[in-house]
């Protein structure tokens, strides 16, 4: 028997070569960038962040999700306004700006400085051509906020000029947003591969699954930032995200997906750790148009049910806020509103006998991220010890998510952070939303809101924050914390995670 | 012979068909339109029509599957519907990783399982013997995940010896692409090892009973002497089919370990996708899975053409 | 994942024979684990220490004691609590898709044997080609279908063990139909699913025990990969799966969270595969008993 050995030995051979042959065709495709991740540790000019939630693409116009403009934003794409630490807004391609009068006309002078990565020069037609795209090309959910523009125009090469339908407080704080964006009139063929813009970084490349890498734009006419090349690395597991900066894989976690881990930074001097605030508010979501949610005695039961202190102690190692209704502290129009249902579960049963929905049976129906998972187990325990029945699920999050909760209404409750920054409007002010809310009390205030004063806008926007909270048309399980940890000697990281893009261009190293 | 390899080819070529049928009839049952999942929530019905024309999925079920499996019979994969990146070289760099993964898992796996095998085999009688089949239980039933997550707070976290995790192409940084694969690779090839030394035991014992070694150890041969020099060879026909098993489900199975070391395989490109519902990379990617297995199990029948002189000559 | 990728090896001949003595002890220490395991999953469906669904922050992430025997986890569930119950989905999971693929597999392998010879080789290659699906990659596919859940988890893991069973039964069968008094009764003209039943199926039992055994090891482990990849137990269902997964985050605050259900895990799948192992040396009429 043994004679028929070299006999097997030859397929095996055959094998071998055709594994070869796979391993050599695919290497000619260039190395991916950003993959030796470990060699981040010591080099001045190259940083690698971890973060979670890889975007799908590149296209912010096409695609929702926070991920592509917190990499793409103030970095790569800039707009004509930004936001500062403070929530300012200030001048970033726009050098000033006026406003009429009546709050109608926004005149902008514009840098004729800037230039695209593609060689062309940044001027006012290029942001006719951003504003009025909005309208015709972007298919995401934020368009909606420039339907007011009535009219862009160039008035000179660094003039621009926008005309509102009707005045809005709001407008301007947008266009800080990837809504505002600067795209190249002759760039915008392959945004979802190959973005073009004006920022202090380039685009340079992406390894699906792994990371993007942006190298400093040489050509940048603003403040060069310290770091010639940027990695962004996307992990899919909290703790492989952590393990990575131990490990010196990473030099920042951007995010803290697993608090409870947070111990093994705290004290040790290698390392610091940031906790701040953000505008992800963990909204235990009702949806309103179910028969159940019409009664507001289920809803004002299921906020005196839930023990708010000791769900974040137990779902996110009790880091974060509490705030009690839908409003950051980092916006004017915050007041802390926790005192409204107050965690009563005598009051949570009486509510529910009262409406005779004792033992009533609610599908709760939780994306799949870490937040989300653990705090939606304590959310079902603390119902049901006042009576109700809770089945809970997890969804693929984004895609299944989106589909069937957001998308579809197939849910009771569900828990999500929104983290758009000012969302009022957006989550509780229409009620073709998947919340199902938007009474014309509500919807009135807030438009008095966004075409008044100043002052105006705080108190009415206060009001709101007040009647959600009283008439109880969600619940905010807490304020999600802004929780980082980084390398001890780098500087320039956000405090406090307010704005929609992670700005790069301020890291430096001490 | 040669008639054999003809029906051994047809089958293959069959089940390929067969498969890719499956594979599109599955997607085709998938919950949402694809054009209006890769545009997202706010898109209109104008722009989803827009995109299914783009994408031909306006067109007849069977004209959609014969332009896909043409476009495979070419290599091309298509573009993806949300990201609009080609597909076929994602999943040619994606193939690279998890066949480089599974190659050395198996290599590790193969290390251990011989000596320990053929050991637990000759030994096994004695204490030696059963200590080392209880270990092989034992090893048998640790799920590689969880191998995996151990394996990283020794060596990565507490000692700091290797990386956590990663994934850096040979050619880009040798040293460091070894640091980065031993882990994974141990995580996986410890557990297949335990399960491929219990095939090895058994081969081995199988052969020990045959006539020939008795009786070379009748003229005076130690039983392992004995074994090497006559033996192995006879065993090594099961090992050699239960390694090609391991190698085709591995690649699937690697996702897993993927997962817990950051390694951008092929499993884990299968995986984001279904969760961002790219449903066109996702088809692609289950098909190469498929083609891979049927290529190896196909492998597997030409092996035992070449190994086994009754199926060569008699019917089965 | 190897849990998943073991499903090949059930095709192959079953590893080698223990003596007698060694095959009493394998079957005692396999069915013990097992009992305990079923033992453990049948007093918890009407009592457990703790109850499992309730939350309690002032006793998260105790130490073993008195009160926790295993300590609580970061919602102050009792562990030893949770691996009761989670016994239940284990032992589901198990049950469940190895009665799906027996149901199918050994039907499909007693009829390839006994339909023409080239019927059967029809249908053993259709047979072979649901091997391309590994339990995983079907378990991904049905979740982007009908979403995750232990159902999904139990269907896909049940259809990928389909072809062991089928593969096992088969070569049973093959021989069985071969026997004298199977060829008497067709001659006697007994119709072929009287035979099928009054003489392959018993003749093919104990091989589908045995088969059975080890599937159930390999379920287990693909239950807890499953989980682990957030497409087993939703949250809320205790499951030793879903426990390793939970308990990864806390690895360097709290250990035990992982070393305990992984634990049970290694032991279930050891006590089937212990208990397979046994089985088969018990049945095979060839063992050889010297000593």
């Amino acid at each position: 028997m043994t004679h028929h050995l070299p006999r097997l030995l030859a397929p095996l051979a055959a094998l071998a070569l055709a594994v070869t042959a796979c391993t050599a065709g695919s290497s000619t495709a260039p190395a991916p960038a950003g993959s030796s991740a470990t060699t981040a540790g010591g080099s001045s000019d190259r940083i690698t962040l971890g973060l979670v939630a890889e975007p799908a693409s590149l296209d912010f116009t096409k695609s929702d999700g926070a991920a592509i403009p917190q990499a793409l934003l103030v970095n790569v794409y800039e707009g004509l306004v930004k936001l500062d630490q403070d929530g300012k807004i200030v001048p970033a391609l726009a050098t000033s700006w006026k406003v009429s009068d009546e709050n109608k006309t926004y005149t902008f002078e514009l840098t004729d400085k800037a230039k695209f990565t593609n060689g062309t020069a940044f001027t006012a037609a290029d942001a006719v051509f951003s504003i009025n795209r909005v309208k015709t090309d972007w298919t995401t959910s934020l368009k909606a906020a420039m339907d007011v523009v009535a009219e862009a125009k160039a008035i000179s090469p660094t003039q621009l000029q926008v005309t509102l339908s009707a005045p809005s407080n709001d407008w301007l704080y947008r266009m800080t947003t990837h809504l505002g964006a600067m795209f190249s009139a002759t760039g915008v063929d392959d945004l979802a591969n190959k973005p073009i813009g004006t920022g202090p970084y380039t685009f340079t490349s992406w390894n699906r699954g792994d990371s993007i890498t942006l190298t400093r734009n040489e050509a940048y006419w603003g403040t060069k930032p310290h770091y010639q090349s940027v990695v962004l690395k996307y992990f899919k597991d909290p703790t492989a995200l952590n393990n990575a900066l131990i490990t010196n894989a990473i030099n920042v976690v951007t995010t803290v997906q697993a608090p409870e881990a947070l111990g093994q930074f705290t004290g040790n001097s290698k390392y610091q750790v940031i906790e701040g605030t953000t505008n992800g508010e963990v909204l235990l979501s009702f949806n309103n148009a179910n028969e159940i949610f019409k009664d507001k005695r289920v809803r004002q039961a299921i906020r005196h049910a839930i023990d708010h202190k000791a769900l974040m102690e137990t779902c996110w190692a009790g880091k974060g806020t509490l705030i009690g209704s839908f409003v950051p502290p980092t916006d004017p129009w915050y007041e802390d509103l926790t005192g409204v249902t107050p965690f009563n579960k005598a009051t949570a049963t009486s509510l529910l006998t009262q409406a005779g929905k004792l033992g009533a049976t609610l599908r709760l129906r939780v994306p799949t991220l870490p937040y989300a998972v653990s705090c939606g187990q304590v959310v079902k325990a603390q119902l049901e010890a006042v009576g109700l029945k809770v089945t809970l699920d997890q969804l693929e999050f984004p895609a299944t998510w989106l589909e069937q909760v957001f998308r579809g209404g197939d849910f009771d409750m569900s828990i999500i952070a929104h983290v758009e920054p000012r969302d009022l409007k957006a989550v509780f002010g229409n009620p073709a939303y998947y919340t199902k809310y938007g009474t014309p009390e509500i919807q009135g205030l807030l438009k008095a809101a966004d075409e008044g004063s100043v002052d105006e806008q705080t108190a009415k926007l206060k009001q709101v924050g007040r009647l959600l909270a009283e008439d109880a048309a969600g619940d905010v399980l807490f304020l999600l914390p802004n929780l980082m940890v980084a390398d001890a000697g780098i500087t320039g990281l956000p405090q406090n995670a307010i704005a929609v893009a992670f700005d790069l261009s301020k890291l430096g190293k001490r | 012979m040669l008639l054999r390899i003809a029906e051994r080819t047809a089958v293959f070529l069959v089940s390929l068909g067969v498969s890719s049928a499956l594979v599109f009839g599955f997607m085709v049952l998938l919950p949402g339109d694809p054009a209006r999942v890769a545009l997202g929530i706010n898109a209109t019905e104008v722009d989803v029509a827009r995109l299914r024309a783009e994408f031909g999925l306006d067109r007849p079920l069977g004209e959609q599957y014969l332009s896909w499996t043409g476009g495979l019979v070419r290599a091309d994969l298509g573009t993806s519907y949300i990201s609009r990146a080609e597909i076929g070289p994602q999943i040619a760099d994606r193939l690279q990783v998890s066949l480089i993964l599974v190659a050395a898992s198996m290599i590790i796996a193969v290390l251990l399982a011989l000596p320990f095998g053929t050991l637990m085999a000759v030994h096994h009688r004695r204490a030696s013997g059963v200590v080392l089949s209880a270990i092989s239980q034992v090893g048998v039933a640790v799920p590689a995940f969880l191998a995996g997550i151990l394996l990283i707070s020794v060596f990565a976290v507490h000692l700091r010896w290797l990386p956590s995790g990663g994934w850096t192409p040979p050619a880009y940084d040798p040293g460091l692409f070894l640091r980065q694969l031993l882990l994974p690779a141990l995580s996986l090839g410890l557990v297949q090892g335990a399960v491929l030394t219990r095939y090895v035991r058994s081969a081995v014992l199988e052969v020990l009973r045959e006539d020939f070694l008795r009786t070379a150890r009748a003229k005076g041969l130690t039983p392992l002497r004995a074994l090497v020099r006559h033996g192995l060879r006879n065993a090594a026909v099961p090992v050699v089919t239960v390694l090609g098993l391991q190698l085709a489900t591995l690649l699937v199975g690697a996702v897993v370990i993927e997962r817990v070391f950051v390694i951008p395989g092929l499993g884990s490109l299968l995986l984001d996708n279904v969760g961002n519902r790219d449903l066109i990379v996702v088809q692609d990617v289950v098909m190469v899975l498929v083609v891979a297995v049927l290529l190896v199990n196909f492998v597997v029948d030409l092996l035992y053409l070449a190994i086994d002189p009754r199926l060569r000559t008699a019917s089965r | 994942m190897t849990g998943l990728s073991r499903g090949a090896e059930a095709l192959l001949p079953p590893p080698g024979r223990r003596t007698r003595r060694g095959t009493e002890a394998t079957l005692l220490v396999g069915g013990v684990i097992i009992a305990v395991i079923v033992l453990l999953a049948l007093v918890s469906l009407v009592w457990t220490p703790y109850d499992t669904g309730e939350i309690n922050p002032s006793e998260r992430l105790a130490l073993s004691s008195d009160r926790h025997w295993l300590g609580t986890d970061k919602f102050g569930r009792d562990v030893f609590s949770l691996l009761m119950v989670g016994s239940q989905t284990t032992l589901l999971v198990g049950l469940v898709s190895v009665g799906v693929a027996a149901l199918v597999g050994v039907p499909l392998g007693i009829l390839s044997a006994m339909v023409p010879k080239w019927w059967g080789e029809v249908i053993i290659r259709a047979n072979d080609l649901l091997l391309a699906f590994p339990a995983l990659l079907l378990a991904i596919m049905l979740t982007a279908v009908h979403g995750q859940g232990v159902v999904t988890a139990m269907i896909a893991i049940g259809i990928a063990t389909i072809p062991s069973f089928a593969r096992v039964v088969r070569s049973g069968a093959i021989g069985v139909m071969k026997t004298e008094y199977v060829l008497a009764a067709r001659a006697a003209g007994r119709r072929p699913l009287a035979i099928a039943l009054r003489h392959v199926l018993p003749n093919v039992a104990s091989l589908v025990i045995v088969q059975a055994s080890v599937s159930f090891a390999i379920a287990v482990l693909a239950e807890a990969a499953l989980s682990y990849l957030g497409l087993g137990a939703p949250p809320g269902t205790p499951s030793w799966g879903r426990m390793l997964q939970e308990g990864q985050e806390l690895l360097f605050v709290a250990p035990r969270l992982e070393v305990f259900p992984g634990v049970a895990i290694a032991l279930a799948v050891l006590g089937f595969n212990l208990l397979g192992d046994g089985l088969r040396d018990r049945f095979d009429p060839r063992l050889e008993d010297r000593r």
